[in-house]
Formats: C-alpha cells, structure tokens, sequence
C-alpha cells in the first residue's frame, strides 16, 4: 500500500508539473513535445507491459495503436459522439480487438509469438490500405478530425490539447504502474521467469497472459488516440511494422527493467530525431551511431544503468 | 552482488565524467526548440520537404529551387523590403513527421509563411496543421486533386501551387484518344502502381480517354509494386496480352527500370507505350531512350517553348549541375506567387497575401502563355501542360502539342460536379 501513495505522490507532482510547466514558460514546440511523449510513452509503456513485465515478446503491437488511430478518427469524423464517448468507445473497440487477437496469439511463445502478433498486424494494415472508402488508403483519413467541446475543454487550442494529453500520459502511466505492482503484475513476473512453476502452483497461465495483452492492446489504442489529435487524422504508417519497432526500440533504450524506461527512452528518441532532423539531412545516419553509442556504452536501457550506478547497490529485483 | 554486477559496477566508475557530459549535452540540446527565435527584418518561410529515402532527389530538386528564387528575391530588395530566409526541415514522407515539422516550423522556428514541398503523404497531414494554425501555406508537390477540389479538405489559407492528376488525365486522355484515332489503335494495356495513387489516377485517365475515344478495348492491366526490381513477369504478360499501345503511371526509379528492362524484351517494338510521367531523372537513367514513346512534359526545358524558361532551366544547371524536375518549377512558381502577391499588397503579412493570392495572374516561365492564374478555389491553373513524342538525342521530346485549358476546365468543372465537390 506504501508503494501505491508514494506513486500516486509522484504522478501528482508530475501532474502538476506538467500542467504548471505552460504558466512558467510559454512554448509551443514544448506543449507538440510532451503532447507527441504522451503518444509514444504510452504506446512503448503498454508493449512493455508484455515484454518486460510478461515475456512475451510482441512485434505486431502497432495495431492497437493503429486501430486507436483510425477507430477514434473515424467515430469523431462519422458520429456525432462526444469526445469523451469516442475515446471511451475506441478503447472498447480496441479491448475486443485485442481479446480476438490474444486469443489466437498467446498460446504460442517467443519467436512463434512475436511472428504472429507482425502477421496479425501486416493483415491490419493491409485492410487499412485496401479499404480506401473507408479508411483513404494510403493517403490516410483526411479531413481532419473535429474536434468537439466538453466540459469546457476545446482540445482545438493548442493549450487544452497539452492538458488532456498530459493528464492522459499521467493517468495512462499510473494505471499501468498499478497493474505492475499489483498481484496480478507478480503472477506475471513468475509466469515470465518460470512458467513450469507458476502453472504447477495453479495458475491457468492462459487467463493473465490474455489478460495483459488485452490492458497493453487498450493502452496502446489511447496513444493512438493522442497520436491522431497531434495530426488531426490517421495514417497507415500508425499501423505499419517500423512504427512496432520504434517502440521496442523505445523500450530497450529506456530499459525493459523499468517501469519508466519506455518513457525515457521515447523521450531520448523523440529529442534526437528532432534535433538531428533539424540540424542535418543526414539525421538517420547520426541519430544511428548516437543510438549505437548508447548501446555499446550502457549495454542496457538507459534507466536500467542508472540503477546500478555506484552507490546504488545491487540491481533492483525486477 | 554477483560477480557479474561487481565486474560492470568496476566498468561504470570511469564514466561518470560521460555520464555528466552526454546529461548535459542531452539538456542542452533538448531546450534549444523551445527557445523561440527572433523576426526582425528578415522573413523565414518554412518548407517541410523530404530530404531522405527513395525521393530525396525530389526533395533537394525543390530546395535547389526554392534557393534559386529567394536569392533573386532578395536581390531584388526582397519580399516588401524584407529579405527572405528558407528553412528547410525534413519531413521524411511520413504525415506524422511532417505534420510535427509544419508545426515547429511555425511556432518555434519563426517562420511565417509555409511552402509544402512534400508529396501528397504528408500534404494532406500539413493542411490540417495549416487549418489548425491558420498560416499562408502553398503546397508545391501534392497532385491530389481532391486537397483543392473538396470543399471538405481545403483550408482558407492554403493554396496549391502544383499540377492536378485531373488535369493531367484530362490531357492525357484527349491527346491520347488523338493519337488512337490516327493510328487506328484500339487494343489498349496499363501498368501502373499498385497502390492509390496507381489505381485512382489510372481509372480517372481511363474515364476521360474513354469521353474521347469510347470504342477503346483494355486487353490487360498490370499492377506492380512499388520498387518492384524486376519487370519481368509484368514485360511478358503485357507482350503476350498484344495490345497495340500501353498506357502507365510507373514514375521515377520505376518507370526507368521498366524502360531498361522493357528494351531487353523488345516491348517498345510490340506496342506504343505512352505515359506522362517522363522527366529529367527518369530520362538520365534510361540507357537507350526508345523512340516513340508518346510522353507528357513533366518539365521540360524546350517546353513552354519560351526564352524565360530555358533561360531559367539555365540558371538552374549552372548552379545545381543537373537539370530540374517536375518539383523544381512548381516550387519557383510558388516563390514568383509570393513575389507578385507581396508586390500587389506591399506587405509580406501572411493574412493579407491570402486574399490577394486568391485569383492572382502573374507572368511565369512555366505557364503555357508565360502566365499562370491561382484560381479561386487556391488552385494553379494555365502551366504547361503538353505531350509529345520521345527521340534519342536531346531534346528528347519532339513535336510537342499543348493541352488546351478551355478543354480541361470545362471537364473538370463536370468532373466536381459529378463528385459534389460544387
């Protein structure tokens, strides 16, 4: 219970953080930035949820983000839900997407997994393309995405849109912290380390792994959700296969270990593609061998290392 | 501890100092985009473009021309008395990237005015920033028609400066049904990409050449990937099919394999191959140019046939060292809108030269009477449009007739009011 106040107390102090941080410094590219974090710590926190917390290894993760892209997009350009009802509905949608999906893919393990999650989504994206009428194809839902008032937030100001994207981040990331720490997040752990002994000491493996894949398959959709205000539209490149390895790329150079790796290692990768883009043509190239450094020189995510800095002791259970 | 952590515990000690410089590094470099730059006298324009990945030549071909323009701006006194300042970003063809891009180009980097040179991909993506922020944007490189002709997805301070897929298929379709007329060619093939931009534009040029030529047979079509490497499987259906002329939308590195690769077969012998998509990259990469390839001009140096454009096709190989693209002119025209507009309005004010932007006629290289008119529904319309024949030896393209533009309004007003654009 110790554990729970001092998280809430930090993602208070982080909400209010966030959402004084405008009052002391007005900048746009600042507010684009914590908005675009939210989208990708909450997309890379929920594949950690099944990497590092569950071992299973998913390649195809991109969907869920994709499908809350396109499913938000779509029920705020076609319905007249409100906002709240479409984010609330898309993350439904998405839960029973990811039960359908998890239901196909967690009876398998490591590479067979990870194999079938890519399939799944590839399928995904090819619908997406295919499918112009609906979703516009390869140019993606053009239009923009109205943006309807509620509770006097108007998610069209730059402002109210950092707000929302940053209480979401906060409560998206305390949510998943508190399934981590939870019971449920334990018998996970020791499914990962040892599944023979966790299915010998009762456990149908079958009901948390399918479990945490449908929670991580809901987080990811409401990063895609966050994903598709920042653009005011969906793209099939949401639900394409580098946007799932940006992720897991996320994870490693955060640490897996941490639970807020993810969010380190979206903010380093966001930071880096955006001051490299800025300051060279040949971003990829550099933006290569800073990643190789920090790999070759930490030879873990970054928050993994920081936690067996000297002084720190051991490396912290897990 | 374990003997493993002992030993990288050992390994850490010495990279502290590391630790402390990439940390500050890291901050360092995080705070600068946030830190908004001055305006002074000086006018930044922004352009998202694409400078990495398979289209990079067309991305730095905009650059070079937008360069090529703001320094003869600036020459001149510059934009209303102010000098002009291009900042170029990366957009990398990806909607999300470029839209972030649009954006920090706006808030933070200072700049007032956007030129959108990317493909339709990220377009779409910079017109929803453009309608967020309410900027003066001119999109130079989308084809699409509908960012213009639906009323829908046009945002009041956006304007195209680019040729449309439906004026090219009007065009293609008129010219073509011509040429099938004299040649009593009525068996005819495509091959286009495999994807929207294939197929749509392909299905809306068959529309407009079956207006023209209703009597027209389509024995097959082919669909290859998208950089697909080898044609094939693609050169011999369409032999064995035996159309008497071919229709395709293959462009860039593709269209030039598929010409290389269609000469080892002898295709060009078996059928007319006929397409608009020939420029200069594709025309450098080609080893032996067949002849008789009826062919649109992209941009063409001879074509409008005047001193202004050859002149500024000139200027252009001078400084760059190779010859421009399709991209290039429709970027300098974009700088020449601004120009005239900022002239008119004696002012450089974003808000201002959208309303004057709006129906402007300005005297151009590119357009096929040396003028192009933005019409009113922020869509370029007059720029050379033509198709002629291949040949092996420069020029290239021989006996070049223009489109005529009464034609292609008239059926592209039919064509919005079929779609209910209007």
């Amino acid at each position: 219970m110790n554990g729970f106040w001092r998280d809430s107390g930090v993602a208070l102090a982080a909400l209010v953080l966030l959402l004084g941080a405008p009052l002391a410094f007005s900048s746009p590219a600042f507010e684009d930035f914590i908005i675009r974090l939210s989208a990708l710590a909450l997309f890379a926190t929920s594949l950690n949820l099944l990497v590092g917390g569950s071992g299973m290894i998913s390649f195809g993760h991109g969907l869920f983000y994709g499908f809350g892209a396109y499913a938000f997009a779509l029920l705020m350009q076609r319905t007249t839900l409100s906002l709240a009802s479409a984010v609330l509905l898309t993350l439904f949608l998405a839960a029973l997407v990811a039960l359908l999906v998890g239901a196909v893919c967690i009876r398998l393990k490591t590479i067979y997994f990870a194999f079938v999650t890519l399939a799944i989504q590839m399928l995904f994206y090819s619908v997406i393309i295919s499918w112009v009428s609906l979703t516009g194809g390869d140019q993606g839902l053009q239009g923009g995405i109205p943006r309807r008032v509620i509770a006097g937030i108007d998610i069209n100001q730059q402002g109210h849109l950092y707000q929302f994207c940053a209480v979401l981040l906060v409560a998206g990331l305390f949510a998943m912290r508190h399934i981590t720490a939870s019971p449920f997040g334990m018998t996970l752990r020791m499914i990962r380390d040892n599944e023979a002994r966790a299915a010998f000491l009762g456990i149908p493996l079958w009901r948390p792994k399918l479990a945490i894949f449908v929670l991580a398959g809901v987080f990811a959709a409401l990063g895609g959700i966050l994903a598709s205000l920042f653009v005011s539209g969906a793209y099939p490149e949401f639900a394409d296969w580098p946007f799932s390895g940006q992720a897991i790329f996320a994870v490693m150079l955060g640490g897996i270990d941490s639970f807020l790796g993810p969010l380190a290692g979206s903010a380093i990768l966001l930071a880096l593609n955006d001051i490299f883009t800025r300051l060279t043509e040949y971003h990829g190239l550099v933006q290569g061998v800073v990643i190789l450094l920090f790999a070759l020189g930490l030879r873990r995510g970054v928050l993994d290392f920081l936690r067996v800095l000297p002084g720190r002791g051991e490396v912290a259970s897990r | 501890m374990t003997k493993h952590d002992v030993k990288n515990n050992d390994k850490t000690k010495p990279g502290l100092g590391r630790r402390a410089v990439l940390a500050t590094g890291v901050t360092g470099a995080l705070a600068i985009p946030f830190l908004a730059r001055g305006a002074g006298n000086v006018l930044r324009i922004g352009v998202p473009t694409v400078l990495s990945g398979p289209i990079a030549l067309l991305g730095t071909s905009s650059r070079n021309a937008l360069l090529l323009e703001a320094d003869r701006i600036n020459a001149a006194g510059g934009l209303a008395g102010r000098k002009i300042e291009l900042v170029f970003e990366d957009g990398k063809a990806q909607p999300q990237e470029t839209a972030r891009v649009a954006r920090e180009l706006v808030n933070t980097g200072g700049c007032e005015l956007l030129i959108d040179a990317t493909p339709s991909s990220g377009a779409f993506a910079v017109q929803e920033v453009v309608r967020d922020l309410g900027v003066l944007c001119i999109h130079t490189c989308s084809e699409t028609s509908s960012l213009t002709a639906d009323p829908k997805l046009r945002a009041p301070t956006a304007f195209r400066c680019a040729r449309q897929g439906v004026h090219d298929s009007i065009a293609g379709g008129a010219y073509l049904a011509q040429f099938a007329n004299a040649h009593k060619f009525n068996k005819w093939a495509t091959c286009s990409p495999d994807y929207a931009y294939g197929r749509d534009t392909t299905a809306q040029f068959l529309d407009f050449f079956r207006h023209f030529k209703p009597d027209i047979e389509l024995v097959t079509q082919a669909w290859p990937k998208l950089g697909q490497p080898d044609f094939t499987e693609v050169i011999t259906k369409l032999i064995q099919a035996r159309p008497q002329a071919l229709f395709t939308l293959l462009y860039a590195g593709d269209l030039s394999a598929f010409i290389n690769q269609g000469n080892v077969y002898a295709l060009f012998k078996a059928m007319t191959v006929c397409t608009p998509n020939v420029d200069y990259p594709v025309l450098s990469a080609i080893k032996n140019i067949p002849d008789g390839i009826q062919s649109g001009t992209r941009y063409f140096e001879e074509f409008p046939p005047l001193p202004a454009n050859k002149a500024w096709s000139e200027a252009y190989r001078k400084r760059f060292g190779q010859y421009p693209t399709n991209w290039a002119w429709q970027n300098a025209a974009a700088m020449m809108f601004l120009e005239a507009a900022a002239k008119k309005a004696g002012t450089s004010d974003g808000k201002t030269l959208v309303a004057v932007l709006s129906g402007l006629t300005i005297d151009c290289p590119f357009g096929t009477n040396g003028k192009i008119t933005m019409r009113e529904d922020h869509t370029i319309i007059d720029y050379a449009i033509g198709w002629g024949r291949t040949i092996a030896k420069p020029p290239y393209i021989a006996d070049i007739k223009p489109a005529d533009w009464g034609q292609i309004i008239e059926l592209e007003t039919a064509w919005k009011k079929q779609l209910g654009y209007i």
